[in-house]
Order: structure tokens, then sequence, then C-alpha cells
């Protein structure tokens, strides 16, 4: 067959026709957007697609209530109850009309541009926004699966297995062993392993243990604010926690949680609570419907989060390649705005701007001793890349880290605000 | 068209005792996305970061001012401010300034 200038000018014009939406003014069906996941990521892009109205807007999340994994460490140092962690979707519902499908997304075919959820009921879309968060990769770590994590919890997704942790960290007695195996890179939260120890050696500072020790095994040489962290554990927890790179344990072997063992190169510890945080990889769905290239996470265009293989799929938040951005819940909430504004910007005729993007994690070492680390990105050389950045500083004085962890609260009351009212 | 009308708008904000503030406040708006991830638009003060919504014009202006020179601590705010233009200032100026506190 053989296709004239006509048909041509014709075909291209055919299609740009089928990929412009109605205006307001034509009245007709308005643009449906589904979001998958109700995580920082997808509740914020939600919400802000739907409040400025004209779009159809459906988020696909199976739970009704949400608890961030941001501020979990903070429950289990005992600084937060896990109420306070916890957040509804139905203020956000009922104030702009998202529909909440309490389902999980079975699949996403893409070229029928619909997703099915597990009772069966397909929602087709205009655009569709993926934000599943992460999976757990239990057998990067020999001997470790979901049933071993009921007894060695990785409490990774927050949920019940951070109260299992809280459980056995307050069950431990003096002259207990915690050893935590800590994640390789990238994993969600990268100062979080390292607040978590210091909520740990908080716990049992305050119960009098005197004894007890926490052994960190980490895949990694080094790990984000080092120098802060190692500072506080030895200003707060002075002889309590020994943290070890490859070169001092030679190699993490393997877990046995029925003996509580955890084997190196070097050594084999028996310990009364083993915290394993294992490689982590993007959610399921998005692996599925092949978002995700080799790495297990899915590549974006950094202007616009937009999914490289799918020009009608936004992908966001833990499961994406963000470039310089780590992976958190503020960043979440960052590229969600950056998403939203995309998709009424080819969905509802909505003005756009080129993407700004930022982040700042802040980690609690001891009562009233907080640290941060932040920065700026916007694409450049086609990844997100930093424009500045800042971390807190080795013996800065009491009031200034009194004054970040006052921040720090702030800030979470600040983006649960954002995110789910 | 409603989107388009209100987004080509400039808004002007009459600031108390000082210059008008001139600035686009569809853009405020979408710059204002990255500030509500900490301040909270309920006009209350609270502990650890202030409310920002229905401040005068002019404040916001000079607020912002002093951290993209770094005049005033705080790394966060130095940070955000360090890529703001001075029409991105005068647009989220004109943005919150509009914000009528909810409580």
């Amino acid at each position: 067959m053989t296709t004239n200038r006509r048909q041509f000018i014709g075909g291209a014009g055919a299609i740009a026709a089928a990929s412009s939406f109605p205006m307001p003014a034509i009245a007709q069906a308005k643009a449906k957007v589904v979001v998958i996941g109700g995580g920082p990521g997808g509740a914020t892009v939600a919400k802000y697609v739907a409040k400025d109205g004209g779009v159809d807007v459906t988020l696909v999340e199976p739970a009704r209530r949400f608890t961030t994994c941001f501020h979990s460490n903070l429950y289990l140092g005992g600084f937060r109850s896990f109420g306070s962690i916890t957040h509804s979707y139905d203020k956000i519902a009922k104030a702009y009309g998202i529909t909440h499908a309490r389902q999980l997304a079975a699949a996403i075919d893409r070229d029928k541009k619909t997703v099915r959820l597990a009772g069966g009921r397909v929602l087709p879309y205009d655009r569709l926004v993926v934000a599943p968060g992460i999976d757990i990769k239990f057998d990067s770590v020999p001997g470790y699966s979901e049933e071993a994590s009921k007894r060695m919890p990785h409490a990774w997704q927050a949920g019940p297995q951070t109260r299992l942790l809280r459980r056995q960290l307050l069950a431990l007695k003096d002259g207990a062993t915690i050893v935590m195996v800590a994640p390789p890179n990238p994993y969600r939260c990268p100062p979080g392993p390292y607040e978590r120890v210091s909520m740990m050696a908080h716990v049992l500072k305050a119960r009098g243990h005197k004894k007890s020790k926490i052994i960190v095994l980490d895949p990694k040489p080094n790990f984000s604010k080092q120098g802060l962290f190692v500072e506080g554990w030895q200003k707060h927890y002075p002889g309590m926690v020994e943290w070890q790179d490859p070169k001092m344990h030679g190699g993490i072997k393997g877990v046995d949680a029925k003996t509580m063992t955890v084997k190196t190169d070097l050594a084999e510890y028996k310990a009364n609570l083993v915290n394993v945080i294992p490689a982590q990889m993007a959610g399921k769905i998005a692996r599925d419907a092949g978002l995700a290239n080799q790495s297990g996470f899915c590549a974006i265009r950094p202007e616009s989060m937009k999914s490289t293989v799918d020009a009608n799929i936004y992908v966001l938040g833990d499961a994406s390649i963000a470039g310089d951005m780590p992976k958190s819940g503020f960043s979440a909430n960052s590229q969600a705005k950056v998403v939203a504004m995309m998709v009424r910007g080819e969905v509802a005729g909505g003005r756009t701007f080129p993407a700004r993007y930022s982040n700042t994690c802040w980690s609690l070492i001891e009562t009233d001793d907080t640290v941060k680390v932040g920065g700026a990105y916007e694409a450049k050389d086609g990844k997100i890349a930093a424009t500045s950045t800042f971390i807190s500083k080795t013996g800065e004085d009491a009031a200034l880290r009194k004054k970040t962890q006052e921040e720090n609260m702030a800030w979470y009351a600040g983006i649960t605000a954002d995110i789910w009212t | 068209m409603i989107f388009a009308a209100a987004a080509v708008a400039a808004a002007s904000v009459a600031a108390p005792g000082s210059a008008q503030v001139t600035g686009d406040r569809a853009l405020g708006q979408y710059l204002s996305s990255e500030c509500v991830t900490c301040h909270q638009l309920t006009g209350k003060q609270q502990p650890g970061i202030p409310a920002i919504d229905g401040k005068p014009a002019a404040s916001l202006v000079e607020q912002l001012n002093a951290y993209r020179t770094k005049q005033r601590p705080n790394e966060v705010m130095q940070n955000i401010a360090a890529r703001l233009s001075s029409d991105d200032i005068a647009a989220l100026a004109v943005y919150f300034s509009s914000l009528k506190p909810r409580n």
C-alpha cells in the first residue's frame, strides 16, 4: 500500500485530533486520570490533578488508611504514636471528588489504556500515573523470605512490620544483641537505616540497658549523613553501636530465622533481634507493565516524570529512577506536583512551567538532636540533577539541633496535610 | 478557556506602606506547591515552620530575598530561594498574599 501526501496529512491530522482533549466548552466526557498507589507520590498527584476540577480522577489503593514510612522510626523510638503516622483518604476523596477504588491494581493494558483491578473491574484511562513504591527483594539476602520477615522484620514498608519491630525492641533485656542488615543502594530513604539504629539505641538507653549492642552489617562502604550519625552515636550511645563496612565483615553470607543467626564471611552472630533491610525494586505492577528496566526501577523523562517507554504513563516516587533525588516521601511529593501540572497540561489545558524538584530529609539521633540533608533539582543533561545541596554540620550547638527537630515535626504536619487533606 | 484567561492575567497586590508588588499569580500558584510541603495553609503560627499565607506581599518579597542572598539563616529556605528569580519571588508573594488564612 502506498501513502500519498494527502493521506499522510489526513492521518497526522486525525492522530492530532484524537490526542487533543475536548475543552470544557465542547462538553464532552471529562478526561480520565487513574493513579495507582496512595503513598506520598500517588495521593499527592490525585489531589493536585483533581483540585482544580475538570478531570475525572480515580485513586487505586487497597488501603483505607496509609501509614507513612517517614517518621515510622520516630514511632519505633517512642516519639510518636502509630495513630499519628496513619492517615485516611476520606478527606481528599470528599474535598476534591476523587474516586477511591479500594482494590489492588492487577494489570495494566498499555495498548488498550486500561487498568484491571483485582476484583475484575476495568478502568479506562487517558493518562495513567504509576506510584506503587517499592517491593522488597527478599532473596537478596540468602535465607531471608517473607516468612522469615515474621521473625526478622524488615519494617521497610510501614504497617504491621513496624509494630512487630517495636514489640521486639521493647521485649529486649539488658545484654541483648541487635543485628541490622543494611540495604545496598538504591533504596528507600537513604538515612533511614541509620536513624533507625539511633532510635533503637535511644530505646535501649532509656530503658537502662548497659550491655546491649547494635551491630550494623552494611553492604556499602559508606552511608548517608555518616559523619553526623557516627558523631551522634559516640555522643549519646557510647560503645553501643558497631557499624561494619564490607571490609570489616567480609560479606553478608545469610540469615537463619529459626536460629536467629546472621553469618558474615568473618563471623556468626546469634542475635535477640534481627532487622533485615533487603535490596528493593519498583512495585510489581510497574514491573509487570514493562515500565522498569534491568535495574528493577522505572526510567522517566526528567522534565516531566513521564515514563520513557509509554507517553500515556507517568511514574514517580520510589519506583522511579529520579537521578540525583533520593527515594523519599518528600521527593515523591515534590515529583507529584510536577506530574500533576504536566497531566493537567495534557488533558485539561492547564499552564505548564519548567519542572523544579526539591527534597529535605530530617533524621532524629536522640531527643532534640536532629540533622538534615537536602537539595534542589532540575532536569539537566537527560536526568534530574541537583542544582544545590546542603547538609547539617558536625559539632552544631544543641539549640540549632533542637530547632531542626521542631522543623522536622512541623514538616511532618505540613506534608501530611498537603497530601491527605 | 477560564484557565487561559486566569493564567495570563498578572496580578498585583498593594502592600500597606510600600510599593505595589506585581507578579504572575499562576506561576506563583505552581511554585507555591513546593512551599506547601512544609508551610500549612492555615494562617496559624506553629513551632518550627511559620505560616506564610495571607502575609503582605512586600514582606514576603523581603524575606525571600534575605534567604536568597543568605542574609537570613536556614539552609532549607536558602536552598529553595537560591533558584528563585525576582519574577518568581514576585509571583509567589502575589499568590500567598492573596490567600485568606483558613481559620
